[in-house]
C-alpha cells in the first residue's frame, strides 16, 4: 500500500505536474490582460491600470505577511521611495528610464534593508510600528526637503517609451506594467514553494522546530523584507510613470492601509489573492467614492475609507483567510462531490485513496504489529516488508565513535532566584546513546534547550565538535549537526507529514530565495522529496505521508517529529522523551531504530520518564535532580547508585529501590 | 529663554494630551496584548461630538459629560463587537483589526462631521502672562486632565483591588480569576478606561488643537510612542516619556522647522525600538524574543 | 493532484472576476483621436475643470465648482457658444498633486477637453502644467503664485500675482515707516517663494526680511511659530496662507499675544476666514479684488456692473455670497469661452487668441494678455481691505 502511494506522490514531481497551476493561471491571466484594453470603458481601463500598479506592492506585502509572518504598516513608504527615486533620476540626472527604474527598486530595497536589520530581531508588532512610523518619515521628509520638491513634488519628467512608442494613454500603459507583475507574481509563486518559502512557512508554525532544523529565521525574514519593498519600490516606478507627478501624498498612510487591504482582503500568503485583492479594492474604492455621496448627499472627501474599515474588519473576524479561504473551500465542495461520483465509477483504485484520506488505516496497520494479536495481517506485512527493504536514514560521523562530540561543561541557568539547571559538566561521545533521567522539574528540558540553543545559558559552555555554540540561535548548531526532537510536539501543522519531513532536509539543501524565485532548485527539491519519503517508509509512515500532519495521532505525530530530525542527517539527535504517547509496538520500532542508528555512528541523547527504556536502550545514563548532574556512568552502575534512587523515589533508599524495581517489570 | 519657556510650555500641554492617549494605550495592551490603533480617535470622536452638542445649545460642561460616557461606552462597544470576536487575537492581528476599527470611526466621523477642522468652545478661565511666557488657560485644563484622569487610572491600577486584579491578568489570567475578574470582564474595564482617557484627551485639547476627523491616527501613534518608551507597561515612565515626547516637538518645531514635528515622534521611535526595545524602565531582555 | 488543481482554481476566480468587473462599452483605450479633427468642431465644446473640492482647498474650489456649473448652465441656456454646447466635467483632485495629475490626464485622454481650468492651489495646478503642455491643451489656473505661468506656452492663470499682492502690501509698510517685517507663510506651492520676493521688493523700499516660519495647510497648532515671530521683533507680519489655516494662524497669533499688525495675503478673501479667526481677524489688512467689497465701491468703477450682475447671480443660485475664489473661476470661464467664441477650438488657435484677451472686464480686476504675459492682471486689480467685525471693508490708505 505505501508503495501504491509513494507512487501516486511521487508522479507529482516533474516540472508540468508541479508548475501546471502556475503556468495555466499565469497563461489565463496574459490572456485577459491582452484583452482588456479592448472591451474596457476607459473608466474601468483607468482603475484597471491603478490595479496593476498596486498588484505590486501588494504582492510584495503578501509575501511579508504570509512568509515571514510579519507586517509591513509602511508598504507606502517604499512605494514612495521608488517612486521619487525613479522621478529625480530620470528628472534631474536625466537618466534613461531602465536605469532609472532599477534605481527605484534599489533604493526601496536598501531602505527595507536598513530598518528591517534592526526591527526584525524584535517581536512581529514592533516591525508593524516601525515601518509605520518610517512611513511618516518618509512623507515628512520628502515634504520638507528642497530637494524632492516639497509639497509639489518631482514633475515634468516623461512618459516611457519602449521601442521608440511612446506609452502615452492607458491601454499602452497597461500592457507596458503587465509582463512585470505577470513576471512578478511567477517569481513570487516560485518563492512560497521553494526551499525557503516552505523554510519560512514552518517557520510560522513553530519558529523553535524550524531553527532547530537549521533555519535562519532572522536572515531570512530580512531576506524576505527587502525583497517585499522591492516589489513596492517597482510599483512605485510605474506609479511615477503613469501619474507624471510624485507628491508626498504617495508616501501617506492611507496607501499602506489600502495595500493590506488589499492582501488581507486577498488572503494572507496567497499571491493570486493579493493581485485579486488589488483589483477589487480599487473598484471598491471607485465604486464607493460614487455611491456614498449617492446615499449620504453632502458626503465629500475620503468617504471610501468607511468601506476600508468594514472590510478589514469583516475579514478578520468573519473570513480569516480572504478570498483564497473563500475559493479553496468552495473548490473543496465542488471537487468532493465529483469526487464520489468519480469513485462510483473506478471502485478499486479509489478505495485505497478514500482508506488513505480517512486516517483510519494506519492505525489498524500499528494497532497489528508484531507482539500482538495479528488484526490485519495482509496490511502488516506490507508493513513489514517496507520497513526491511527501507534502509537506515543516512547519518553523519564527523567525529570517529568514542571521541567526544559534544561536550557541556559548568552550565547554569538561573530564573530570578531559582536555579534551574545548576553548574552541569558532561561529555557525550560519539557513536553512542545516552540517557539523560530524572524527576519532573529536576532540568533535563532546560539543559536540553541551552545545549540546543533555544535559550541562552546564565553561564558555562556548549562545545559541539570543538565549536562554542552556548547563547547562540537553534540554527546554529543545527547547521552543524545538531538536531532535536521536542517534549511538547511542534509539528509544522500548515504541511503534510512528507512536507515535516522534507523540511528536516533543510540545511542539506542550497537553494536560496534567489534560486527559489526563479524556479531553479526543483531537481534538488525533488531529490529531497525522494528521501524525505525513503525515511518515512523506514519508520512504516510512508502510507500517511500525504496527510495533514495535524490529523494524524498524537504518537505517529511523534514518529514522524523523529523522521524529520534524521533527515537533516544528524550527528547528534536529541530526542526530548521520544517515547511519550507510543504504543508498545511503536515504542519497540523506535528502539530498534534508535539502535541501528547507533550502530551506524550516530550519537543519541534522549530524555526519558520511561526509565526501563533507558536503561535497556542507552550505552551511558546521567541523572539530574533538582538541576544538579548527580550520577553519570553505564546503566547498572546508576540504577545501583544510592543517589539516584534517593532523588528518583523519595528518602527511604530500599523502598525506592523495591519501587523502580517494580515500574520497570511492569513495563 | 522667554521663547524657551513659552516653547516648553505649549510642549507640555501637548504632551499631556499624549500622555492620556499613552495610558489608555497601556491599559488595553497589558490587559488584551491589543495595539490599539483606535486610540486616537476617541479624541476626535468626543471633541467632534462635545461640539456637536455645544453647537445644539446644551452647557459645555454637560456637553463634555455625554461625550466622555459615551465614547467610553463606544470602546467597550467595540471591544464586545469587534475585539471579542475574534478567536485567535496575537498583538500582530490586533494591529490590522484596530486599524480597521480606526478607518471605520474616521470615514463615519468624516460623514457626520464633514472634512474640515472643528473648535470647542475654551473652557472658563483667563489666559496669563508670566514674564513674558503666555500661558493659555486651556493649557492649564489640559495639564490638569492629566493629572486627574491620568493619576486616577494610576491610582486605580496601583491602590485598588481590582486594578491590582487587572494588571496580574496580563500575565496570569488565573490570578484574575481568582480575585473574581473574567478576562471578558478585564477587557471591558481595560476598553473602557482606554474611551475615558482618550475622550478626555479630545475634550481638553479641542480648544486649541481643534478636531478633525483624521487626526486621530497621529495622534494615536504619538500615544503609542510615548507607551513605547514605558515598554508598553509603565504608566508612569510613559506619562513621562509623554510629556518629554511633546517638550522635543516643540523644540524642534521652534528651533528647527515646524514641518519636521510630526516625524520626531517616529525618529524616536525607532532610535528606542533599535536600543532600549523594552523602554526606558524594564530590563532590555524582557520583551525580546 | 488535488493541490495543483486548487491552486489553478484561484488563479481562474481571478481572472473571471477580473474579466467580468472590466467588461464595460469597447471604448478606445489607445488614445482616441488625438488633437480634435474636423468631426470635433461641430460637437459640444469639452470644458474640462480640475478643483480642490474636498481637503485643504475646499474653501476654494467649492465656490469654483460653484461657479462654473453656474455659468456652463447659463451659457447652455443662452444657446450655448455659435450654437454649440458647452459640456463641463469638473474633476475633485482632492487638493493632492498626484489627484491633480490623474484628473488631468483622464480629461486629455479620456474625454478629450477642448480647454482646461484648473487647479485651485499652487501646487496642483504646478503638477498640472508639464501634462497639459506636453497635450497641447489651452489651460487657465485659478491659483496665485506666478510660477504657474512663469515661461509656459499653454497654462494661464486668472488669479492676482503673487508679485503684484506682495508690492501692494509692501507699498503699504513702507507708508507706515514699517521697516522690519516677519513672514508666516503657507509650506505649499502657494507660500514658496514668498520671501525671496519680499526680501527683493523690500530692498527698494527700505524694508528687511528678518524671520520666515511656515505651516501645512493641514496645521491646527501654530504655537512653535508664532513664538519665533514674536521673538522676532518685527514692525508689522504677513501671514500668507489660505483659509482655513490662516485663519487658525491668525487666532493663534493673537493668543498668543503678538501685539503686531498683521497683513493677510488675498488667499483669505472669504468669509471662512472670519470663522476661522473669529474676533482675531480684526484689524488685519489684505489686498484682495474687488468682489468682497463690492457695496462700497464706486458708482463708476469699470467692474461695478459686472461685479453685481456676479454677486446677484450667485446669491440666488446658492444662497451665499461668493468669494474671491468664485471670482477667479469667474474669470477663467469669461476668458475661455470669450476666446473660444473667437477662435473656435482648434488648440493653436484656442491659445492665441487666449492671449490676444484684451481690456475684458473680470471679477479680479481688467484682463490684458499677451503672450509674454499668462497672468493679464495689474496692481490695479487689488484694493487694500480691512477686516472689521466679519467683514471686508475697502481700507482707505
Amino acid at each position: 500500500m505505501s508503495y501504491l502511494n509513494k507512487a501516486a506522490m511521487r508522479s507529482k514531481t516533474g516540472f508540468w505536474p508541479n508548475n501546471r497551476g502556475t503556468i495555466l493561471g499565469v497563461a489565463a491571466f496574459a490572456v485577459i490582460i491582452a484583452i482588456i484594453p479592448f472591451t474596457a470603458s476607459s473608466s474601468m481601463m483607468n482603475i484597471a491600470v491603478f490595479s496593476m500598479i498596486f498588484a505590486l506592492p501588494a504582492i510584495g506585502l503578501s509575501l511579508l505577511m504570509g512568509l515571514a509572518g510579519q507586517v509591513s504598516l509602511g508598504q507606502a513608504a517604499f512605494f514612495a521611495i521608488g517612486a521619487y527615486t525613479h522621478a529625480i533620476l530620470l528628472q534631474k540626472f536625466e537618466m534613461p528610464g531602465p536605469v532609472a527604474a532599477v534605481g527605484g527598486v534599489v533604493a526601496a530595497m536598501l531602505a527595507a534593508l536598513l530598518i528591517g536589520l534592526p526591527m526584525l530581531r524584535l517581536r512581529g508588532h514592533y516591525l508593524a510600528l516601525a515601518t509605520l512610523g518610517l512611513g511618516f518619515i518618509v512623507m515628512i521628509a520628502v515634504r520638507e526637503w528642497e530637494f524632492t520638491g516639497r509639497t509639489t513634488g518631482i514633475y515634468g519628467y516623461g512618459r516611457p517609451e519602449v521601442f521608440g512608442i511612446p506609452i502615452d494613454n492607458n491601454g499602452l500603459f497597461f500592457w507596458f506594467v503587465a509582463p512585470f507583475v505577470l513576471i512578478g507574481l511567477v517569481l513570487a509563486l516560485n518563492l512560497t514553494r521553494s526551499r525557503a518559502g516552505r523554510a519560512l512557512s514552518a517557520v510560522n508554525d513553530s519558529e523553535l522546530a524550524a531553527e532547530s532544523l537549521g533555519v535562519n529565521t532572522y536572515a531570512l525574514r530580512v531576506k524576505v523584507f527587502t525583497l517585499s519593498a522591492g516589489f513596492a519600490g517597482l510599483g512605485g516606478v510605474f506609479y511615477a510613470y503613469q501619474v507624471q507627478i510624485v507628491s508626498p501624498q504617495v508616501a501617506e498612510f492611507h496607501v499602506s492601509v489600502e495595500l493590506l487591504l488589499m492582501v488581507v482582503l486577498g488572503g494572507l500568503g496567497s499571491v493570486w489573492g493579493a493581485v485579486a485583492g488589488a483589483f477589487i479594492v480599487e473598484l471598491l474604492s471607485e465604486g464607493l467614492r460614487d455611491l456614498i455621496p449617492a446615499i449620504i448627499p453632502g458626503a465629500t472627501g475620503e468617504v471610501q475609507l468607511i468601506g476600508y474599515g468594514l472590510v478589514l474588519i469583516l475579514v478578520i473576524i468573519l473570513l480569516p483567510g480572504g478570498l483564497y479561504q473563500v475559493v479553496k473551500s468552495a473548490w473543496a465542495a465542488i471537487s468532493a462531490r465529483i469526487g464520489t461520483r468519480a469513485d462510483a465509477a473506478a471502485k478499486p483504485a479509489s478505495a485505497v485513496a478514500v482508506d488513505d484520506g480517512s486516517g483510519e488505516v494506519p492505525t489498524r496497520a500499528f494497532g497489528g504489529l508484531p507482539g500482538e494479536a495479528p488484526a490485519g495481517a495482509g496490511l502488516d506485512e506490507v508493513a513489514d516488508a517496507a520497513a526491511s527493504d527501507a534502509p537506515i536514514p543516512t547519518v553523519s560521523t564527523p567525529v570517529a565513535a568514542g571521541q567526544p562530540i559534544l561536550e557541556v561543561s559548568g552550565l547554569t541557568k538561573r530564573y530570578g532566584g531559582v536555579v534551574a539547571v545548576d553548574d552541569v559538566t558532561l561529555t557525550v561521545p560519539a557513536g553512542q546513546i545516552m540517557g539523560l533521567i530524572g524527576p519532573n522539574g529536576a532540568g533535563k528540558t532546560t539543559c536540553f534547550n541551552m545545549i540546543t540553543g533555544a535559550i541562552a545559558p546564565t553561564s558555562g559552555t556548549v562545545r559541539f565538535l570543538g565549536e562554542e555554540i552556548q547563547g547562540k540561535k537553534p540554527h546554529v548548531g543545527a547547521d552543524a549537526g545538531l538536531t532535536r526532537t521536542f517534549q511538547n510536539l511542534q509539528v509544522f501543522s500548515s504541511t503534510d507529514v512528507v512536507g515535516n519531513v522534507y523540511m528536516g532536509r533543510y540545511r542539506k539543501g542550497r537553494a536560496g530565495i534567489l534560486r527559489g524565485m526563479f524556479g531553479l532548485q526543483g531537481r534538488e527539491q525533488y531529490a529531497h522529496e525522494e528521501i524525505a519519503h525513503d525515511i518515512l517508509d523506514s519508520m512504516r509512515l510512508g502510507d500517511v505521508a500525504g496527510l495533514a500532519a495535524g490529523d494524524l495521532p498524537f504518537g505517529r505525530q511523534r514518529m514522524m517529529e523523529v523522521c524529520r530530525a534524521l533527515a537533516a542527517e544528524p550527528a547528534l539527535l536529541l530526542l526530548d522523551e521520544p517515547m511519550a504517547g507510543l504504543s508498545g509496538s511503536e515504542r519497540e520500532l523506535l528502539a530498534q531504530l534508535l539502535r541501528a542508528l547507533r550502530d551506524a555512528g550516530l550519537t543519541i541523547v534522549l530524555v526519558e520518564h520511561d526509565v526501563a527504556q533507558v536503561m535497556a536502550l542507552a550505552d551511558t545514563v546521567a541523572v539530574l535532580d533538582d538541576g544538579v548532574l548527580i550520577a553519570h556512568g553505564d546503566p547498572e552502575s546508576v540504577r545501583n547508585d544510592p543517589a539516584v534512587i534517593v532523588a528518583y523515589l523519595g528518602t527511604d533508599a530500599e523502598e525506592a529501590e523495591a519501587e523502580l524495581k517494580e515500574l520497570e517489570d511492569q513495563s | 529663554m522667554i521663547d524657551f519657556l513659552q516653547l516648553t510650555v505649549a510642549g507640555l500641554s501637548q504632551g499631556s494630551v499624549y500622555a492620556l492617549l499613552a495610558v489608555g494605550l497601556i491599559a488595553t495592551y497589558t490587559v488584551r496584548h491589543v495595539v490599539n490603533i483606535a486610540q486616537g480617535d476617541y479624541a476626535t470622536l468626543a471633541g467632534l461630538g462635545s461640539i456637536s452638542l455645544v453647537t445644539a445649545g446644551l452647557p459645555l460642561p454637560v456637553a463634555i459629560l455625554i461625550a466622555l460616557i459615551s465614547v467610553t461606552l463606544a470602546s467597550v462597544l467595540i471591544e464586545r463587537l469587534v475585539i471579542a470576536r475574534v478567536k485567535n487575537l496575537t498583538t500582530l492581528v490586533s494591529i490590522i483589526l484596530t486599524l480597521g476599527v480606526s478607518t471605520l470611526l474616521q470615514a463615519i466621523m468624516l460623514l457626520i462631521w464633514g472634512a474640515e477642522a472643528k473648535r470647542l468652545p475654551a473652557f472658563p478661565g483667563s489666559d496669563v502672562t508670566l514674564g513674558g511666557v503666555s500661558i493659555r488657560s486651556q493649557e492649564l485644563w489640559m495639564l490638569g486632565a492629566l493629572v486627574v484622569v491620568g493619576g486616577g487610572v494610576l491610582l486605580f491600577y496601583e491602590k485598588t483591588r481590582w486594578g491590582k486584579a487587572l494588571r496580574a491578568s496580563a500575565e496570569q489570567p488565573v490570578a484574575a480569576r481568582i480575585v473574581g475578574i473574567s478576562p471578558a470582564v478585564a477587557s471591558i474595564i481595560a476598553f473602557a478606561i482606554a474611551g475615558f482617557v482618550g475622550a478626555t484627551a479630545g475634550v481638553v485639547s479641542s480648544p486649541i488643537y481643534l478636531s478633525i476627523w483624521s487626526g486621530g491616527l497621529l495622534l494615536g501613534l504619538k500615544g503609542f510612542v510615548a507607551a513605547v518608551l514605558g515598554g508598553l507597561v509603565s504608566f508612569r515612565a510613559a506619562i513621562v516619556g509623554a510629556l518629554l515626547l511633546g517638550i522635543i516637538e516643540s523644540y524642534v518645531a521652534g528651533y528647527v522647522a515646524s514641518g519636521w514635528k510630526d516625524a520626531v515622534a517616529f525618529f524616536i521611535l525607532i532610535i528606542v525600538l533599535i536600543i532600549r526595545p523594552a523602554g526606558l524602565v524594564l530590563r532590555p531582555n524582557a520583551v525580546r524574543v | 493532484m488535488h493541490r495543483a488543481q486548487r491552486r489553478l482554481l484561484v488563479p481562474a476566480a481571478v481572472a473571471a472576476s477580473i474579466a467580468l468587473a472590466l467588461t464595460g462599452c469597447g471604448a478606445s483605450n489607445f488614445g482616441g483621436d488625438s488633437g480634435g479633427g474636423e468631426a470635433a468642431e461641430d460637437g459640444p465644446i469639452k470644458i474640462g475643470a480640475v478643483l480642490d473640492i474636498t481637503g485643504v482647498g475646499a474653501n476654494l474650489g467649492v465656490p469654483e465648482q460653484n461657479t462654473l456649473n453656474m455659468l456652463a448652465a447659463q451659457l447652455n441656456a443662452d444657446g450655448g457658444i455659435d450654437g454649440r454646447e458647452v459640456e463641463l466635467i469638473i474633476k475633485d483632485n482632492q487638493s493632492t498633486e498626484d489627484g491633480a495629475a490623474k484628473a488631468t490626464t483622464q480629461l486629455i485622454e479620456n474625454d478629450d477637453v477642448d480647454l482646461i481650468i484648473g487647479s485651485s492651489r499652487t501646487g496642483p495646478s504646478l503638477a498640472m502644467r508639464p501634462l497639459v503642455e506636453a497635450a497641447q491643451v489651452p489651460t487657465i489656473s485659478v491659483a496665485a503664485n506666478a510660477a504657474i505661468v512663469d515661461g509656459s506656452e499653454w497654462v494661464f492663470k486668472t488669479a492676482q500675482n503673487d508679485l503684484v499682492v506682495l508690492e501692494r502690501i509692501l507699498d503699504d509698510a513702507e507708508s507706515k515707516g514699517y521697516t522690519k517685517i516677519a513672514l508666516v507663510r503657507d509650506a505649499t506651492g502657494f507660500g514658496e517663494g514668498i520671501a525671496d520676493i519680499i526680501t527683493e521688493l523690500g530692498e527698494e523700499r527700505g524694508i528687511t526680511l528678518t524671520a520666515t516660519e511656515a505651516f501645512e495647510p493641514s496645521a491646527t497648532d501654530f504655537t512653535a511659530q508664532m513664538t519665533n515671530i514674536r521673538a522676532a521683533d518685527a514692525d508689522a507680519v504677513i501671514i500668507w496662507g489660505i483659509t482655513p489655516s490662516a485663519g487658525l494662524a491668525q487666532a493663534a497669533y493673537v493668543q498668543l499675544g503678538v501685539n503686531k499688525p498683521v497683513y493677510q495675503s488675498h488667499g483669505v478673501a472669504n468669509d471662512a476666514f472670519f470663522e476661522a479667526a473669529g474676533p482675531a481677524a480684526d484689524g488685519v489688512i489684505a489686498p484682495m479684488g474687488r468682489l468682497l467689497v463690492a457695496d462700497q465701491l464706486a458708482d463708476d468703477d469699470p467692474q461695478k456692473a459686472v461685479i453685481d450682475q456676479f454677486i446677484a447671480d450667485y446669491s440666488e443660485e446658492f444662497g451665499s455670497s461668493p468669494s474671491s475664489f468664485a471670482g477667479h473661476a469667474y474669470d477663467a470661464w469669461l476668458v475661455g469661452t470669450e476666446a473660444i467664441a473667437a477662435a473656435g477650438t482648434e488648440p493653436e488657435a484656442l491659445r492665441d487668441a487666449i492671449e490676444a484677451t484684451t481690456d475684458l472686464v473680470g471679477i479680479s480686476g481688467i484682463f490684458t494678455m499677451t503672450p509674454d504675459n499668462h497672468s493679464g492682471l495689474t496692481a490695479d486689480a487689488l484694493i487694500m481691505a480691512l477686516a472689521e467685525g466679519g467683514r471686508w471693508t475697502l481700507y482707505e490708505e
